[in-house]
């Protein structure tokens, strides 16, 4: 049975896209899909926009990081400061 | 090598793990920055200094996190700060926590046609691909770090979560969130 409610189906995209919905939702999310065209639209909108965020550009990943990599390892023997908290870097 | 024996030699200030892991990371965390401060040099000086408290509190890094987003909770944390001290930091305001507020009627279907474009009817994908990544830069920082973490760097739900200090369930609704506000401003740059 299709999911009804356009706004269901809309609050469900990111499971989709991220395929953490399971199969039953999956198909059920397809099947609005496949009846209603502003959902389709707004869905392969999202597939579109999500796929272009994810592609790396240089300035996303610089080759040249020898400046800061070589200020970091000069200091890799210094004494360790202060102890104390848990996992919290920053 | 497994994570464990990773962070055994880190502890042990092993230079070649050192040098592995930033070499592995660095690139990533210098990108991420310079995308949110919008500024390379200032990126590498926040990377940097992020990087040398990771250093010297490596000893009490316990692995209930993964390095990966341990390495970004700092540089966030850092970039967060950086932006504050010069009142740049762009909160989101009511319309960005839920993009489709008011999008649909009480009987849950949509009040106004999706506006319709698509790769193949109005815009080709180098287009698309710049107009998004123009509008993510413009986007308040708190829906372009985590669409940065999560479509750019490839974070999953639980190293995002651990990035930005957040619970997993709140990072699943930001990212959504984050997505459809993308969606929107794309959309506006295409009227």
């Amino acid at each position: 049975m299709p999911m009804s409610r356009c706004e269901d189906v809309i609050a469900r995209i990111s499971t989709i896209l991220d395929q953490e919905a399971g199969p039953v939702a999956r198909l059920r999310f397809h099947a609005h899909l496949a009846m209603c065209d502003d959902c389709r639209r707004y869905y392969h909108q999202m597939v579109a926009v999500r796929s272009a965020a994810g592609h790396v550009t240089p300035d996303d990943v610089p080759p040249d990081f020898d400046r800061v990599m070589g200020f970091v390892l000069e200091h890799l023997d210094d004494p360790a400061p202060d102890k104390g908290g848990e996992d919290k870097a920053g | 090598m497994d994570e464990t024996e990773l962070i055994r030699l880190l502890k042990a200030r092993d230079r070649a793990t050192w040098n592995q892991v930033l070499r592995d990371h660095g690139p990533r965390l210098v990108g991420y920055a310079t995308r949110m401060l919008g500024d390379r040099g200032r990126a590498e000086d926040v990377v940097q200094t992020s990087l040398m408290s990771v250093m010297r509190s490596i000893d009490r890094f316990e692995g209930r996190s993964s390095l990966r987003s341990w390495l970004f909770r700092a540089v966030h944390n850092a970039a967060i700060d950086e932006l504050r001290r010069g009142a740049r930091y762009v909160e989101l305001v009511s319309e960005d926590e839920d993009p489709l507020a008011g999008a649909f009627g009480a009987d849950g279907r949509w009040q106004q046609p999706v506006a319709a474009w698509s790769l193949d009817e109005r815009i080709d994908a180098h287009r698309l691909l710049a107009l998004v990544h123009d509008e993510m830069d413009r986007l308040p920082h708190a829906h372009r770090e985590i669409l940065l973490l999560r479509e750019t760097h490839g974070l999953d739900n639980a190293e995002l979560a651990e990035a930005l200090g957040v619970s997993a369930g709140n990072a699943r609704i930001r990212l959504h969130r984050a997505r459809q506000a993308l969606r929107a401003a794309v959309t506006r740059r295409m009227e």
